[in-house]
C-alpha cells in the first residue's frame, strides 16, 4: 500500500492504463465485502485516503486480460481492489482455457508483485551495470541502433505474437535485419513440422475429447505440451464416459505419465521404433483404416515385434495390447512429444506417431484442421531451440554488433556447449529487456525493465488455436505499474521505431496504436462503430473472435526410418531434462508459490533432482538425498538422488528451472541445471536441439542433502483414501455416456 | 548410631529432643556442596528460560514441532510431571487413612514434591501455547462479551482438576505442617521466629487443636485421594477423549493413574536416598523403611505391567487397523530403542526389587530408581509421539526427534524443580517432626505391650492378666 | 450463551453433536471431487495460496513439515508396485483439504471454542480466539490443519509481495492454526450480495478458488442442503448421504463411486470423494 501512495497517479493516465472509458470495462460486477454496508440510496464506506473515484474501497473489479506465463494464451480475469490486483482467474469467454487456469497462471500475480523485479534501466559503466535513466538510456540505444548495420543486429525474443510480432517485426525491417531468433526451450517444434509434411497444417486440432484411446509418446499435454490447461479441459470430457484410455510410453513419468491407465518406458529414443512396430502389427492384423502405400508397407514390415522388443525393452504382448487397443477402441490419436522428438531422429519418431495416426484413421476423426487466425502478421513466431542454436552459430562467427534480447533469458537455457557466454562476449552492444535480473540481463551492457503483464498492454494469438473460431486475446493492464521506472514491451519498441520512421510518430504510445489497430480488424463487433464503446466491448470481453482460415488436412503419408539403439560404455545413461508444469524452463524459479508448490510426481520441493530407477540406484549404490555428479561430454552437474520406480532404469531425470545463477532471491543459486550439460546434438530435419539425445554417466559425490519433499508414506498403507473401480464398473454405472 | 534394627520401622527410644535437633539440624545454614547444587540448579532453569524465551518470540517452531507432531515432549514431560505428584498424595493421604505407621518419616518430603512437581507440571501447557499471553482464556471468567471456554475439552478439564490439586494439595502441605512450624518457631530466632510464627498460626497444642487439626488433616486426606485419581484420569483423557490410534484406550485412566504412582514411588526412592545421605537421616529414613516403600513400588509396577498388556492384548486382539500399526511401529518402528527402553525400565528392572539384598542396598536402590523415572518418562513420550508419527493419514507420517529448545526446557524443569526442593529443606522440616514421635510412641507402647504378653505367656497366671500399661497421647512434650 | 443456557440446552446440544451436527442449518457447504478426473497439476493449491494469504514456509521450514498448504495434493503409489518394475498404471492423486466434518472430532476439543460449527455447515476456526494448543490437529484423522509455527509475515511477503494480500481476510501470526474454509470471504460476499439483492444465493453464483480454477473442474462447490445444486445432484447420484456412519442403510447399487473418507471414523466429512477409474484390460 506504502507504494501504491508513493506512486502520483495521474488520472487521465491511470483511466487509460485501466482501459476505463464508462462502466462497461469492470466485468461481472463488484463484490462487495461485508467491511461496507450498503444501503439503499446511502454508502457507508471506509474512510480513505482521497480515492480516485473508480476505486471504491472494499469493491473488487475483475478485467480481462491475457496469461504471458507461457505461451498457450490463456484468458485471463483478474480481480483488482483498491488499485491492486489481487487474484486472476480463467476468462469463461476464452475457447483455451474455459475459465480454467493452472497454477503457472495462478502465480502470474507474484511474478508481477515480485520483490526482485528490474526497477530502472542500467547501463554498464566501468564494467558494472549503473542505473540511469531512460533517456540516457534510450540515447544510448539509439545512438548504437544508428551505428549498426542490417544483420549485424539480432533479435532474440520468445514466443512472439499479436501486435508485438508487429513491431519486432517493424523494428527488424526498420533496422534492415532478418535476424530475429524467436527462443522458446519447451516447444513442440517438431510435432509442428511433422504436422506440416505429413498433414499439410502444421497446428491441426487435437480432439481428445472424442478420442476413445490415446497413445502418447511424451507428449506431457496436462503439463507442458501444446496449451496444457485446455488440454486438461478436453482431457476431463475424454475421461468422462465413455471414459477414454490413456497410453503413456515415455522414459520419465511425466504429469500425464502419473494419470496413464497403460504408462511404459521404452528405451529413450526407441519411441519412433515402437510406434513403426505397433503400425506394422496393426496393419498386419488388417485392423488399419486407411490403407499405405507398397513402400511404406515394405519399410514398415522390417519392425515385426521381437524386434521392436529388442530394440525397445517393451515386451511383445505389451506391444499387441496397445496395437489391439488402438482400433477395439476406435477413434484413437496417437501424440508425441518431447521425450520422442528430442533425439537427433527426433523428426522420424514423431513422423513414425503420426503415421501410426494416419494408419488407425485418426486423421480426420480425432485430428482435425486447425482454424487459424486470418492475420498472418499477427500469427505467433513460435520459439524453438533451432533458433538458439541459429543465434549461437552467428555468435561464433561473430555476425552481430548489437543484440537485443527480449523476455528471454537464453544465457541460462543454452547448453554450455553452445558457447553462448562465450560468443556474447564479443558482441559490442547486448540489451536486455527484462523484468527479472535474468542471467542474460547480467551479461548484458542494457537493461531495460520491462513492465509485468499484469501491467502492460498487448494482443496474444495462441499457436495451438482451441477450435470454433480463432480468438485473439487482449492483454490490458490490471493495475498502475508498482514500479516507476518501467515500461511495456510495446512502448519502449515503438519508442524505437519513432526514432527510425516518423511514420509511427501518429501513435502517442503503444496503447493508441493498439486501439487503433484493433478497431481496424475485421472482425470487430460493429465495424461503423470503431468508437470506445466497441473498444470498452473488446476489453470486457477480453477476446475477438475472427473468421478462421480454415486450413485443410492432406495425408501425406511417408516412409520413416528410425535409427537403432546404441548402447554406450563410456556414458551408460540418458540425461531426460524434464520439463515441469510450475517452473516450466526455468522462468518462473523466481517465483515462491511455484517453489513451494511439490512436484506433481516426486513432489520435491525447492531444489533440483536426479531421479534414479531404484535398479540403477542400486547398481550406483546411492540413495535418497545422496549427492551424485551428472556427466556428460559437455560438462557435469550435481544434484540430490530421488529413487522411484517411474522411470526407465538407462535414465537419469533432471527437471528443468533450477540452477540459476542469477534471477533473485528465490531462484539464485538453488539446485542444478541439466540443459548446460546438453550435448549440441540437433534433430537432423529440423535442427531442433536432441534434448534427450545426451548420453551421462553418474558417479557418487561424497556428500548428503536432506531429500525435501512433500508427503510421508509413498503408498496408501492399506487405507481406503484414494478407492479405485474398474472400467467396466463405471461403465456399468455411468454408463457408454 | 546406625545400627540396623531388623524389624522395627525406626528406633522407638529416640529421645523426641533429639528428633527435634536432628530434623533442625538439617535445615542449618547450608554448606558448600548445597551452594553447587544449588547454583547447577539455577543454571538448569535459566537454559530453560532462555530456551523459553527465544521460543515465545519466535514461535512454537523453535520446538521442531511440525504438522503431524502438534505435541511432544512438552506434552510429555507434563504428564509426567503431574503423574510425580500422585506419591506424595499416596503416602500421606493413603497410607494416612489405613493407618501405615511407616509413612510417618517420610510423607513429609513427599507432599512436598507432590507441590512442587504440580508446581513444575503447571508450566508446560504455558510452554506448549502457541499464545501464551492468552492462557486465561482456559478459565471460565465472567466477561461481558459472553465467551465462555468449551467445557467439552478435556484441556479445560486439566485447567480446573491442575488448579483445584495444586491447591489442595498445597493446603495438605501446609496444613500438616502446623505442629512442626510452631516447634521451629520455638526453637529459632530472627526472621525465622516470625516466619515459622506467621506459619504456625497460633499453635499451642492443646487438646481442641489437635482435635480439630486431625480432623481437618483427615478431612484433607478423604478430598485429596479422588482428586488426585481424578486428576490423573482426566489428563489420561487429553488422550483417551481423541480418535487417535493408540490414544483413544479405554483403560487409559487406571493405566495413568498406576503409571503415575509408579513414577511418584520411584521418586521417593530417589529423594528418600538422597535426604538420608546428605542429612544424615539413616535414623528417621531407614532401611526398613526403604523396604517397605520398594515394596509397594513393586506392587505398583506389576499392576502397570498389567494394564500394558492389557492395552496392547486389546488393541493386537481388535480389529482397528490403525490402533495395530501404531502398536506394530511403536515396538519395530523407528522408536523401538525407546519402546523397549520402556519395557525393560518399567517392568523388568522393578524385578531387582524382588530380593532383599538388593532392597536394603541404597546405591542399588539409588540407581533402580532413577531407571525406574527413565522407563516412566519414555512411557509418557511413546504415549505421545508414536501415535502422532502414524495416525490415520499415511501422507503425513513423519519422524521426530525433539530439537535442542525443548531438551533444553524439558532439562531446565528439572532444575527448577530441584530448585524448589532445596529451598523447601532448608525453609521447612523436610522430616514430619510430630508424627516421628507419634511413631516412637506408638513403638515404644507395642514394645511394651509384646514385653507384657511375653511376660503372660512366660508366667501364664491363670488369674489373669496384669494391667496393661496406660498408653497416653502424644503432645509437644519434647518441645 | 449464559450458564442458564448451557445448563437447559446442554443435552439437545451434546445430543446434536452425535447426531452429526447440532445446528438448524441454513446451508450445508460440501464438495465433490472427482478422483477419475483429478490430474493433479497443483493449480488448486496454488490457487489457494493466491486467495487465502498462505505463508511461503521455504525449503528449510517445509522439511522440518511445516508447510501451509490447505489443500494439498498427495500422492500415492499403487501398493502393486512393489512387485512391479515400473508403476504401470500411474500414481494416484488426492486433493486433501478440510473436509468440514459434520461431526468433527477437531471441535470438542478446543479449550477455548476457537473452532465451531457455523450455520453453514462449516468449521469455523476463529483465529483471534485461538490459543495455539493444537489439540484441534492432533485429533483431526485428515491432518488438514495447519499452524503458524513461525511468524511469517516478513519472510513470506517482502514488499511489494504484500501487496497481493487479499484484503477479504487476515494474515495469521504465529501460535494460530489455520485451515481451508471453503473461501468463507467468497461465501460471505455471495450471502450479502443475495441479501441485498434479496433472493437466495444461485448454485454457481460462486465457487472456491480451488473449483474454479481446477481445469478438469473435478472439484464441485456448493450448498448440498439446494435440492437443486450440482453437489447435491452428484450426492444423491452417488447415493452418498450426510450423516453418521452408523445410521446408514448400505447403497442400493453398491458399486457408485461415491465414498467419504474415513467415514467409519463417524465425522460426517462433507467432501464425497468419487473414486478413481481404473482400466482392468491392460
Amino acid at each position: 500500500m506504502s507504494k501504491m501512495k508513493s506512486v502520483k497517479i495521474d488520472r487521465r493516465s491511470f483511466l487509460k492504463m485501466l482501459g476505463w472509458g464508462g462502466a462497461g470495462t469492470a466485468l461481472a460486477g463488484c463484490d462487495l465485502p461485508t467491511t461496507v454496508t450498503l444501503e439503499e440510496g446511502k454508502e457507508e464506506v471506509v474512510s480513505y485516503l482521497m480515492p480516485e473515484e473508480y476505486v471504491i474501497p472494499g469493491i473488487g473489479v475483475w478485467y480481462a486480460s491475457t496469461c504471458l506465463q507461457c505461451d498457450a494464451g490463456c484468458g485471463l480475469h483478474g480481480r483488482v481492489r483498491e488499485g491492486r490486483v489481487l487474484k486472476l482467474e480463467g476468462n469463461p469467454d476464452s475457447p483455451i482455457n474455459h475459465g480454467k487456469t493452472c497454477m503457472m497462471g495462478q502465480a502470474g500475480v507474484q511474478a508481477h508483485y515480485n520483490p526482485d523485479r528490474v526497477t530502472s534501466p542500467m547501463l554498464r559503466k566501468n564494467g558494472t551495470l549503473q542505473a540511469v535513466s531512460w533517456d540516457e538510456a534510450l540515447s544510448e540505444l539509439n545512438g548504437r541502433l544508428g551505428a549498426v548495420s542490417g544483420d549485424r543486429f539480432a533479435m532474440v525474443t520468445g514466443t512472439v505474437s499479436g501486435h508485438q510480432a508487429v513491431l519486432v517485426s517493424a523494428l527488424m525491417e526498420q533496422m534492415g535485419s532478418s535476424n530475429h531468433f524467436a527462443h522458446e526451450t519447451i516447444n513442440a517444434r517438431v510435432w509442428r513440422q511433422v504436422c506440416e509434411d505429413m498433414l499439410g497444417d502444421p497446428m491441426p486440432r487435437l480432439r481428445l475429447d472424442k478420442a476413445q484411446v490415446i497413445l502418447s509418446f511424451g507428449a506431457d499435454f496436462l503439463g507442458t505440451w501444446l496449451s496444457p490447461v485446455h488440454m486438461a479441459t478436453e482431457y476431463a470430457k475424454f475421461r468422462s464416459a465413455p471414459r477414454g484410455m490413456l497410453v503413456q510410453i515415455e522414459p520419465k513419468m511425466t504429469l500425464t505419465g502419473g494419470n496413464a491407465d497403460l504408462w511404459l518406458p521404452a528405451r529413450p529414443g526407441t519411441e519412433g521404433a515402437l510406434a513403426l512396430g505397433i503400425a506394422n502389427f496393426v496393419i498386419e492384423r488388417g485392423w488399419n483404416k486407411v490403407n499405405v502405400t507398397p513402400n511404406v508397407r515394405r519399410a514398415l514390415a522390417e519392425y515385426d515385434l521381437p524386434k521392436v522388443e529388442e530394440i525397445t525393452g517393451i515386451p511383445v504382448s505389451k506391444i499387441k495390447r496397445i496395437a489391439s487397443l488402438l482400433s477395439e477402441r476406435s477413434p484413437a490419436l496417437v501424440l508425441a512429444g518431447a521425450s520422442a522428438a528430442g533425439f537427433e531422429d527426433g523428426y522420424e519418431s514423431v513422423a513414425a506417431a503420426m503415421l501410426l495416426n494416419i494408419i488407425v484413421g485418426a486423421v480426420g476423426e480425432t485430428i482435425e484442421a486447425s482454424a487459424q487466425f486470418p492475420e498472418a502478421a499477427l500469427l505467433a513466431r513460435q520459439g524453438s531451440t533451432a533458433d538458439l542454436i541459429k543465434f549461437a552459430k552467428g555468435l561464433e562467427n561473430k555476425a552481430f554488433d548489437v543484440v537485443l534480447f527480449a523476455n528471454t533469458n537464453p544465457v541460462y537455457t543454452a547448453p554450455e556447449a553452445l558457447g553462448l557466454e562465450k560468443g556474447l562476449a564479443e558482441v559490442g552492444f547486448k540489451v536486455a529487456m527484462t523484468q527479472f535480473p535474468d542471467e542474460t540481463a547480467m551479461l548484458a551492457d542494457l537493461v531495460l525493465p520491462l513492465a509485468s503483464p499484469l501491467e502492460d498492454w498487448g494482443t496474444h494469438v495462441a499457436a495451438y488455436q482451441a477450435g470454433g473460431d480463432p480468438v485473439i486475446s487482449v492483454q490490458q493492464p490490471l493495475m498502475e505499474p508498482i514500479h516507476k521506472d518501467v515500461r511495456g514491451f510495446g512502448d519502449v519498441m515503438l519508442g524505437l521505431l519513432k526514432a527510425r520512421n516518423k511514420e509511427f510518430e501518429q501513435f502517442a504510445d503503444y496503447y493508441a496504436y493498439l486501439k487503433t489497430a484493433m478497431l481496424n480488424m475485421p472482425g470487430l463487433a460493429d465495424k461503423d462503430n470503431k468508437n470506445d464503446a466497441a473498444w470498452n466491448n473488446l476489453l470486457q470481453k477480453g477476446l475477438l473472435s475472427a473468421k478462421p482460415a480454415k486450413g485443410k488436412l492432406s495425408i501425406k503419408a511417408h516412409t520413416v526410418e528410425v535409427a537403432g539403439y546404441q548402447h554406450s560404455k563410456e556414458y551408460p545413461l540418458h540425461l531426460v531434462p524434464s520439463a515441469r508444469l510450475g517452473l516450466w524452463d526455468g522462468r518462473h524459479a523466481n517465483i515462491p508459490w511455484l517453489q513451494e508448490a511439490p512436484d506433481q510426481i516426486a513432489k520435491v520441493v525447492w531444489d533440483s533432482w536426479a531421479e534414479l530407477h531404484p535398479k540403477t540406484a542400486h547398481e550406483l549404490g546411492v540413495k535418497n538425498g545422496d549427492i551424485i555428479r551428472v556427466s556428460s561430454a559437455s560438462g557435469s552437474i550435481e544434484t540430490q538422488v530421488y529413487i522411484h520406480k517411474g522411470v526407465h532404469p538407462d535414465v537419469v531425470a533432471v527437471p528443468m528451472g533450477q540452477g540459476h545463477t542469477a534471477y533473485g532471491r528465490y531462484a539464485k543459486n538453488r539446485g542444478a541445471n541439466p540443459l548446460k550439460v546438453l550435448n549440441p546434438i540437433t534433430d537432423k530435419k529440423t535442427g531442433e536441439l536432441a534434448t534427450h539425445a545426451t548420453r551421462v554417466k553418474v558417479s557418487k559425490v561424497p556428500r548428503k542433502n536432506i531429500l525435501v519433499k512433500m508427503g510421508g508414506s509413498e503408498t496408501q498403507m492399506g487405507r481406503p483414501l484414494v478407492r479405485t473401480v474398474s472400467a467396466d464398473q463405471f461403465r456399468r454405472t455411468e454408463g457408454e455416456g | 548410631m546406625a545400627q540396623v534394627i531388623q524389624d522395627k520401622i525406626i528406633d522407638e527410644n529416640l529421645k523426641w529432643s533429639q528428633i527435634n535437633q536432628d530434623v533442625i539440624r538439617s535445615m542449618q545454614a547450608p554448606g558448600k556442596a548445597y551452594w553447587i547444587t544449588f547454583a547447577v540448579c539455577v543454571a538448569m532453569f535459566l537454559t530453560a528460560v532462555a530456551a523459553e524465551i527465544y521460543q515465545y518470540k519466535v514461535g512454537m517452531g523453535a520446538a521442531g514441532l511440525n504438522n503431524p507432531h502438534m505435541w511432544d515432549m512438552y506434552i510429555a514431560t507434563f504428564v509426567f510431571w503431574i503423574g510425580m505428584s500422585h506419591a506424595g498424595t499416596l503416602l500421606s493421604a493413603i497410607l494416612h487413612i489405613i493407618h501405615a505407621q511407616w509413612r510417618k518419616p517420610i510423607y513429609r518430603f513427599a507432599e512436598a514434591m507432590t507441590t512442587f512437581s504440580l508446581m513444575t507440571a503447571g508450566f508446560f501447557p504455558m510452554i506448549h501455547l502457541g499464545r501464551v499471553w492468552n492462557l486465561y482464556w482456559v478459565l471460565p471468567y465472567v466477561s461481558d462479551r459472553g465467551i465462555w471456554p468449551n467445557f467439552r475439552s478435556p484441556l479445560v478439564w486439566d485447567a480446573f482438576a491442575i488448579s483445584t490439586y495444586l491447591s489442595a494439595s498445597a493446603l495438605f502441605l501446609v496444613i500438616g505442617m502446623i505442629p512442626d512450624l510452631a516447634i521451629l518457631r520455638d526453637h529459632t530466632k530472627g526472621w525465622r521466629k516470625k516466619f515459622y510464627g506467621i506459619l504456625a498460626l497460633g499453635w499451642r497444642g492443646d487438646d481442641r487443636q489437635w482435635r480439630n487439626f486431625r480432623k481437618t488433616y483427615m478431612l484433607m486426606a478423604c478430598f485429596l485421594i479422588p482428586l488426585a485419581i481424578s486428576v490423573h484420569s482426566i489428563v489420561s483423557s487429553d488422550f483417551a477423549m481423541s480418535i487417535m490410534p493408540g490414544w483413544h484406550v479405554t483403560t487409559f485412566p487406571p493405566y495413568f493413574v498406576a503409571g503415575a504412582l509408579y513414577s511418584g514411588c520411584a521418586a521417593i526412592m530417589t529423594l528418600f536416598i538422597c535426604l538420608r545421605y546428605f542429612f544424615h537421616m539413616e535414623e528417621y529414613m531407614t532401611k526398613n523403611i526403604m523396604e517397605k516403600t520398594t515394596k509397594l513400588t513393586f506392587a505398583i509396577a506389576m499392576v502397570w505391567t498389567y494394564l500394558n498388556l492389557i492395552e496392547f492384548a486389546s488393541t493386537w486382539y481388535g480389529h482397528n487397523i490403525y490402533d495395530k500399526e501404531v502398536l506394530i511401529s511403536k515396538a519395530t518402528g523407528p522408536y523401538a530403542v525407546v519402546f523397549w527402553t520402556m519395557i525393560i525400565c518399567g517392568s523388568v528392572v522393578p524385578f531387582t526389587l524382588c530380593f532383599q539384598k538388593l532392597r536394603r542396598h541404597m546405591p542399588t536402590m539409588f540407581v533402580v530408581s532413577l531407571l525406574l523415572q527413565l522407563g516412566m518418562y519414555v512411557e509418557r513420550w511413546m504415549i505421545v509421539a508414536p501415535t502422532l508419527s502414524q495416525a490415520h493419514q499415511p501422507h503425513q507420517w513423519d519422524v521426530l526427534w525433539a530439537p535442542v529448545v525443548q531438551w533444553a526446557i524439558v532439562f531446565g524443569s528439572f532444575g527448577w524443580f530441584a530448585l524448589l526442593f532445596l529451598v523447601f529443606v532448608k525453609l521447612f522440616p523436610s522430616v514430619s517432626m510430630y508424627e516421628v514421635k507419634e511413631l516412637t510412641f506408638h513403638l515404644q507402647h507395642e514394645a511394651e505391650e509384646e514385653k507384657w504378653l511375653a511376660d503372660q505367656e512366660k508366667h501364664a497366671t491363670p488369674e489373669g492378666a496384669r494391667e496393661k500399661p496406660v498408653t497416653g497421647r502424644p503432645g509437644l512434650e519434647g518441645a | 450463551m449464559s450458564f442458564k443456557n448451557i445448563l437447559e440446552n446442554f443435552s439437545k446440544y451434546r445430543r446434536g453433536a452425535e447426531e452429526g451436527g447440532h445446528h438448524e442449518y441454513e446451508h450445508r457447504w460440501g464438495m465433490a471431487i472427482d478422483l477419475n478426473l483429478c490430474i493433479g497439476c497443483n493449480a488448486c493449491s496454488t490457487a489457494c495460496y493466491a486467495e487465502n494469504n498462505l505463508a511461503v514456509v521455504g525449503k528449510d521450514k517445509f522439511e522440518k513439515g511445516q508447510a501451509m498448504h490447505w489443500m494439498r495434493i498427495e500422492r500415492y503409489w499403487d501398493d502393486a508396485d512393489a512387485g512391479r518394475d515400473f508403476p504401470e498404471q500411474g500414481a494416484l492423486f488426492l486433493p486433501m483439504l478440510c473436509q468440514q466434518c459434520g461431526a468433527a472430532t477437531c471441535e470438542p476439543v478446543c479449550p477455548v471454542a476457537a473452532t465451531y460449527h457455523t450455520p453453514d455447515g462449516l468449521n469455523a476456526q476463529v483465529y483471534n480466539r485461538c490459543i495455539g494448543s493444537r489439540y484441534c490437529n492432533n485429533n483431526c484423522p485428515f491432518r488438514v490443519r495447519y499452524f503458524n509455527f513461525w511468524s511469517y509475515y516478513e519472510s513470506s511477503w517482502p514488499e511489494p509481495l504484500n501487496m497481493q494480500l487479499n484484503p477479504d481476510l487476515s494474515v495469521r501470526d504465529k501460535g494460530v492454526m489455520e485451515k481451508c474454509t471453503f473461501c468463507v470471504q467468497r461465501i460471505r460476499t455471495a450471502k450479502d450480495k443475495a441479501q441485498r439483492e434479496n433472493r437466495a444465493i444461485v448454485d454457481g453464483e460462486f465457487q472456491t478458488a480451488c473449483a474454479q480454477a481446477c481445469p478438469t473442474g473435478a472439484i464441485v462447490f456448493g450448498d448440498t442442503m439446494d435440492p437443486n445444486s450440482r453437489v447435491t445432484k452428484l450426492w444423491q447420484e452417488h447415493e452418498v448421504e450426510r450423516g453418521p456412519y452408523t445410521s446408514k442403510k448400505p447403497k442400493q447399487n453398491a458399486e457408485l463411486r461415491g465414498y467419504r473418507i474415513f467415514e467409519e471414523l463417524n465425522v460426517d466429512p462433507s467432501i464425497m470423494y468419487l473414486e478413481r477409474v481404473r482400466e482392468t484390460e491392460v
